[in-house]
């Protein structure tokens, strides 16, 4: 309706807007802060935990009974249909079969708001700076103020910002269904059975088995660090510090990880672990991924002819 | 900075994987069995090292060490950078999973070139050793975010301006990667330099 329009609005809007997203960025984020840490206790220099990524593999649900290959093969083949949509809209009811998914998963909805969060600082550099930065074209609608003559605020670039923001948060929203409903060895398994080299699916599990070691050393390193008076402060003997602290990481990581190598040829590791999983193939299994791959294929129609 | 979902075209996101999933493949076949411990310990000390904030001013910038990674596995960097960049996205959703290909590439090429740069320039005294660390870690980054605006650039000229600021952001963490490099190679090169060495046979043995 305002195609190709340019609108003069007072310099004050700009300043009531710019406030007001401000306090909603702070008040945000303080009471996600205040939210989160309520799951655990208050840690008294920074929070070096990491969340587990199969929190909540012993549930009973939709997503849980899925065969864990058609589960990764269908949820990532929708993902990749969301990303492919254009619109703000589209993206939106993306975000809402991913809500839908995680309650259907009977997943707490605060993993998925940390997740989020993760995002937020990408996704809002973009909702901030597109809508200003945005070549203009012909028929875009720009915002001007006043007395502000370089400033103009393109509708068009809030559009595709708004877009981006939405696909990320739908496939976010999506992690968590498909990642907290099976053990994270069972997905692995998985992946090695859609054929991710064996090699690879090892690496995986000790990665990820040595992350939380690793962390440990780190928080034990960045005590000790803390006790003797070390402060992290933007000068070049805390670089050093930090380049000390990031080779005897690797030097102890090292050691303990071939210790433990050795020890687990000895008792007799050859490349893999037995892992003792079982996959079944039911009907249901074939319906749900249909039903996800038909619903993202629906929402790349809906967006390409939909008329918007 | 990690590319979130559905920032870049389709098209270039499943380029990115597709190339990614090749040099992956190439990176699997000359990792060695008997390496996978220290493939292991760097991905996770990559991870780890991502949760290092080193304050700037009144901001603070988190670790990358593309270059470092390359430096300490040469070939098999691009394996690991690729399995702490999945982890990094399956625990916390840093990086987008459909952008993992782009994601890869943006670190993985630069380790890969900083492994190479260090193992030719290497030379036999610390400051020497220090230097080319430095400017591994400096490169790798630099060219980690040269990497960056160009998939920012594939959106077309309306991402532009996002890709500027993306890459300025950048320039003090040169400056970081490349003195917290340094100081890393130094110290591994007095404590335990064959982990410097790219073969893993010489450390297995020590």
């Amino acid at each position: 309706m305002l195609d190709g329009q340019i609108v003069q609005l007072p310099a004050s809007i700009l300043f009531a807007a710019l406030a007001v997203l401000f306090l909603c960025w702070f008040f945000a984020c303080r009471a996600l802060r205040r939210l989160l840490s309520t799951a655990q206790p208050v840690a008294e220099e920074r929070d070096w935990s990491v969340p587990t990524i199969d929190a909540d593999f012993t549930g009973d649900s939709l997503f849980h009974r899925w065969d864990v290959r058609f589960k990764l093969v269908a949820l990532l083949g929708f993902a990749i249909l969301v990303v492919a949509t254009r619109s703000p809209w589209s993206a939106l009811l993306a975000c809402g079969f991913s809500l839908a998914a995680i309650a259907t998963a009977k997943l707490p909805f605060l993993r998925s708001l940390r997740r989020l969060m993760a995002i937020s600082g990408f996704v809002s550099m973009f909702l901030l700076l597109m809508p200003l930065t945005l070549a203009t074209r012909p028929d875009d609608t720009l915002l001007m103020f006043s007395d502000i003559d370089w400033l103009r605020f393109n509708l068009r670039g809030l559009g595709l910002a708004l877009s981006i923001a939405g696909k990320a948060c739908a496939v976010t929203l999506l992690m968590e269904p498909l990642l907290a409903t099976s053990s994270l060895p069972r997905t692995v398994e998985g992946l090695v059975k859609l054929g991710v080299p064996e090699k690879v699916a090892q690496m995986i599990l000790l990665s990820h088995r040595y992350i939380f070691v690793f962390l440990e050393e780190t928080k034990r390193m960045a005590t000790g660090m803390q006790v003797r008076g070390f402060q992290w402060r933007s000068n070049v003997t805390t670089l050093q510090v930090a380049g000390n602290f990031l080779g005897m990481l690797f030097v102890r990581s090292f050691e303990r990880t071939h210790r433990v190598y050795a020890a687990m040829q000895a008792r007799g590791y050859q490349g893999r672990f037995p892992a003792p999983f079982y996959f079944k193939v039911t009907t249901g299994d074939w319906l749900h991924a249909a039903f996800w791959l038909v619903t993202g294929v629906a929402l790349l129609c809906f967006d390409r002819f939909g008329g918007f | 900075m990690h590319i979130a979902d559905g920032v870049l075209p389709l098209s270039v996101a499943a380029g990115c994987g597709a190339v990614s999933l090749a040099l992956a493949a190439w990176s699997v076949r000359s990792t060695d069995g008997d390496d996978l411990p220290k493939v292991a310990v760097v991905t996770a000390s990559f991870f780890v090292s991502s949760l290092i904030h080193v304050p700037l001013g009144p901001t603070s910038v988190h670790l990358l060490i593309p270059g470092l990674v390359g430096i300490l596995l040469g070939r098999s960097a691009f394996l690991s950078i690729l399995l702490g960049l999945l982890l990094q996205s399956l625990l916390f959703s840093f990086g987008g999973l459909t952008a993992l290909g782009a994601n890869a590439l943006m670190m993985g090429v630069p380790a890969l070139l900083s492994g190479l740069l260090f193992n030719r320039l290497r030379g036999t005294s610390h400051k020497q050793n220090m230097l080319i660390g430095a400017l591994a870690g400096g490169s790798g980054t630099l060219l980690a975010a040269t990497i960056l605006a160009f998939l920012l650039a594939s959106g077309g000229e309306d991402f532009f301006g996002v890709m500027k600021l993306a890459v300025l952001a950048h320039i003090p963490v040169f400056v970081i990667e490349a003195l917290v490099s340094a100081f890393t190679v130094s110290f591994l090169y007095r404590v335990k330099p064959e982990l410097l060495e790219q073969r893993l046979g010489v450390v297995c043995q020590g």
